[in-house]
């Protein structure tokens, strides 16, 4: 097709560590198109996009620019060429001018060797003129809003003669009206013969701007369609993974009447421009596990960040057993009964460096048993590392070994048995077992039910639709920040229905949404 | 002392003239600290590198019978110096901070060791016979009453460090290589992704802070005092870092802040005709960088906590 710009053919990337990002992915974008890709986290959007631009080599496939092979080996290469991306985290520098953010790197020159600042503001205005773009480009990128630092990147773009420009998660950071206005700028740059990729997991979004949607599943394409051609009934289909559903409700103790443990009462957090959190509210109770659904980036990790005290929240309150918690200390708040498997494991949950029994007792080092007033009692500490290790069956050569050099599944297993240790009344469990093997996965399974079969009241914050649906009582949806969708019990809800809510596409009632609080 | 005769020696044309004399290093030493520092990469050996220019300076003009060659040797040493942080932290992967450590431990005891094969003294050069820069007296300037007296007729140094802060104030500000070197000093990531060779820009930053670092130290053996001795640096290298980490990437600030700190030096220096305890006079103009430094991070720190809760 003579009107092709960029062809992928058959692109394969498998990481050093044997994951397998994309396998036979073929794309074609046409000249003067929008193009979405669309897909979940971890689909292999990105990773495609960085072969592309030139960040990442495929292992095997051909990248076709022009009509000719290309092989970018880094992203200035693929710029020269034409290819502009708009990063989702924004590579710009707060005390640069826009100007000067947008020169950078391709300074117009006077006298051989100062950098020609009128001709730099006058083809940037210019620029800017051109595209419609309303800003001022003697501002400094600090005094932006979110919106405008990302026009910014889009004339970095372009003041480098892009022609296929890469948006990845353009909106993620943007207002409604933001976005309204970025999709009015994106048409305007297809008419003007720019190739469009964006890239997203908001499908309502995708319907409206894209001319063509390429869906990915599990790194590979679930095929190219027409925008018409496609309900986003169907692309939901196309796009969430139905894993095998593992049934754990004959290990499920029954509860009824059980108090309230913990209590999100209007909470929100505010920022300048937007709120990241806007009035959740719901309550959780003893023995029950709650489900906290959602695409990432939707306020749950916040959510997360407010309750254990890692984040404060700017209206709201958090209730522990009808106590405030909202302004105590992360320490008082676990002293009080509050336990956190964190997402970031390596980051937050252990320390990579130190031993697996330091890291099994981190977060009660002081108890008073393995701790007198002034040394840490080893034996005990040792001996106490060894029934946990032993109960979780955790794969480790000693207690001293470095938490560092065990698995992941293992290394999950750690901060699991940590968290137990403490008999928490209340645990959060964020993304328990992202990325871990299907066995370490089953066992954390099995041991947040036995909590919960215990009294527990667990929150369970999770992208995995199957962990949610397979491990909650009640199930709540976030999506931008809010609770859009409360189920009361997982029975005949379907995935696609939930995808629907995480989506954006449906949205329940105040009236349906207050079960949360008050079932 | 009364009061009195203190403004009387304060307020006269020689008292000036002593500031920029004592500023001439302090500069150095500022301006050598800020160009490595913005971009990204910390040069805190500067203390060491004009150390061992002071002394190599001496020894090079002993050797060549040269000032010129001497001043030479000298920038060369402080240039090997520098460059020896990028080998060490950017090829080798060590933290540039225990790169600067360690090259300030080294010049401490190497240029003593140095000193004393040479002369077979722990203390001072004394017994070689180095040489010394010339003085300019710039014509028709100097005849001007006032001005004259406190513009013409300082070492050659002296002017080429103005040349010098003009040189770097231009290369900062107006060139491409200064956006390239603030760039990866703010956000290497940022800078990298618009194609910046941020490692590249990073050892020019370097080569010419050992480069006016080192004039700083020559200046010190070959001006301001004719001979070497130990630890004849004292400090002076320490005050420009921290002179460097106030005023960020501002230009500006940093000479303004430096000639302060020069105004202080020349104030002790004037405090030590008195008959006061020298030991407490001395600690003025260190005492000024620590007041300093306090209230510099505590506004910074307000400014960003501010920042944070937009």
């Amino acid at each position: 097709m003579s009107d092709t710009i960029l062809k992928l053919d058959n692109i394969t990337k498998i990481y050093g560590n044997g994951v397998v990002a994309n396998k036979n992915v073929s794309i074609d974008l046409k000249k003067g198109e929008i193009h979405s890709i669309v897909g979940e986290n971890g689909a292999g959007k990105s990773t495609l996009m960085k072969i592309i631009f030139g960040i990442e080599n495929a292992s095997s496939g051909t990248i076709t620019y022009k009509g000719k092979e290309v092989h970018f080996s880094n992203s200035m290469e693929a710029i020269h060429a034409g290819i502009g991306m708009v990063h989702q985290h924004f590579m710009l520098i707060p005390s640069f001018t826009v100007v000067q953010s947008i020169i950078l790197g391709m300074e117009p020159i006077k006298h051989g060797i100062f950098i020609d600042m009128k001709k730099a503001l006058s083809q940037t205005k210019e620029l800017a003129k051109k595209y419609n773009f309303d800003i001022d480009v003697t501002k400094k990128i600090a005094d932006l809003s979110v919106g405008e630092k990302q026009k910014v990147e889009i004339l970095k773009t372009l003041y480098r003669d892009a022609e296929v420009i890469i948006l990845d998660e353009p909106t993620s950071v943007l207002t409604p009206q933001e976005t309204v206005n970025l999709f009015n700028e994106l048409r305007k740059f297809k008419d003007m013969g720019h190739t469009i990729v964006f890239i997203s997991h908001k499908l309502n979004e995708v319907k409206q701007i894209s001319d063509r949607i390429t869906i990915m599943r599990n790194g590979e394409s679930r095929g190219t369609y027409n925008n018409a051609d496609i309900t986003i009934e169907k692309m939901t289909d196309l796009i969430i993974d139905r894993d095998l559903i593992t049934d754990y409700s004959h290990l499920r103790k029954d509860y009824e009447n059980v108090s309230t443990v913990l209590k999100v009462d209007n909470l929100s957090i505010e920022r300048k421009t937007r709120f990241i959190l806007k009035d959740v509210s719901f309550a959780l109770k003893r023995g029950e596990i709650l489900g906290v659904a959602g695409v990432q980036g939707n306020g749950q990790a916040e959510l997360v960040r407010c309750i254990t005290g890692l984040m404060e929240q700017t209206h709201g309150k958090i209730l522990l057993a009808d106590n405030d918690i909202s302004k105590d200390s992360i320490k008082q708040r676990r002293v009080k009964g509050i336990a956190y498997i964190p997402e970031d494991r390596m980051g937050d949950g252990i320390a990579e460096q130190a031993s697996v029994s330091d890291n099994i007792i981190s977060t009660y080092y002081d108890r008073k048993d393995i701790n007198s007033r002034f040394f840490m009692l080893n034996k005990k500490i040792v001996a106490e590392a060894d029934r946990l290790i032993k109960k979780f069956s955790i794969k480790t050569q000693s207690s001293k070994t470095k938490i560092g050099s065990l698995s992941g599944g293992n290394i999950q297993k750690v901060v699991v048995a940590r968290e137990y240790n403490t008999a928490p009344s209340c645990m959060i469990a964020e993304q328990p077992t992202h990325g871990i093997d299907i066995g370490s996965a089953e066992f954390i399974h099995t041991q947040l039910i036995d909590m919960r079969n215990k009294g527990a009241g667990i929150l369970l914050v999770s992208a995995d639709l199957s962990e949610v649906m397979n491990l909650s009582d009640r199930i709540v949806v976030f999506y931008e920040g809010e609770i859009v969708g409360y189920f009361k019990s997982v029975k005949g809800v379907t995935e696609n229905e939930l995808g629907l809510y995480m989506l954006g596409v449906k949205r329940q009632t105040p009236e349906e949404l207050g079960g949360a609080l008050n079932d | 002392m009364n009061l009195a005769d203190f403004f009387a020696s304060v307020l006269t044309t020689s008292f000036v003239f002593v500031i920029i004399r004592v500023a001439v290093p302090l500069v150095c030493a500022s301006l050598s600290a800020y160009t490595a520092g913005i971009s990204g990469m910390n040069n805190i050996a500067v203390e060491g590198i004009m150390l061992m220019a002071a002394l190599m300076a001496v020894l090079g003009s002993y050797w060549t019978q040269s000032a010129w060659l001497g001043l030479l040797i000298a920038i060369l040493t402080g240039i090997v110096m520098a460059l020896m942080i990028a080998l060490f932290s950017m090829r080798l992967g060590a933290n540039p901070i225990l790169v600067g450590i360690a090259l300030n431990t080294f010049a401490t005891s190497f240029s003593i060791f140095l000193l004393y094969l040479f002369t077979k003294n722990k203390g001072s050069s004394a017994s070689l016979a180095s040489k010394i820069l010339p003085t300019v007296d710039i014509p028709i300037i100097k005849d001007i009453p006032f001005i004259g007296d406190i513009i013409s007729g300082h070492y050659v140094i002296t002017y080429l460090v103005v040349l010098a802060m003009i040189v770097i104030y231009l290369l900062i500000y107006k060139t491409p290589l200064g956006l390239r070197i603030k760039a990866a000093g703010l956000d290497q990531e940022a800078a990298r992704s618009v194609g910046v060779n941020v490692n590249r820009v990073r050892i020019i930053s370097l080569i010419i802070s050992g480069l006016i670092g080192a004039l700083g130290g020559a200046y010190i053996t070959m001006g301001y005092m004719s001979v070497f001795v130990k630890n004849i640096i004292s400090g002076r290298g320490w005050i420009g870092i921290a002179v460097a980490g106030m005023a960020g990437s501002s230009f500006p600030i940093l000479i303004i802040t430096t000639m302060l700190f020069s105004i202080f030096q020349a104030v002790t220096n004037i405090f030590l005709l008195y008959n006061l305890p020298s030991e407490l006079i001395n600690t003025i103009p260190y005492v000024a960088v620590l007041v300093g430094i306090i209230i510099f991070s505590i506004t910074e720190t307000r400014k960003r906590k501010k920042g944070e809760l937009d």
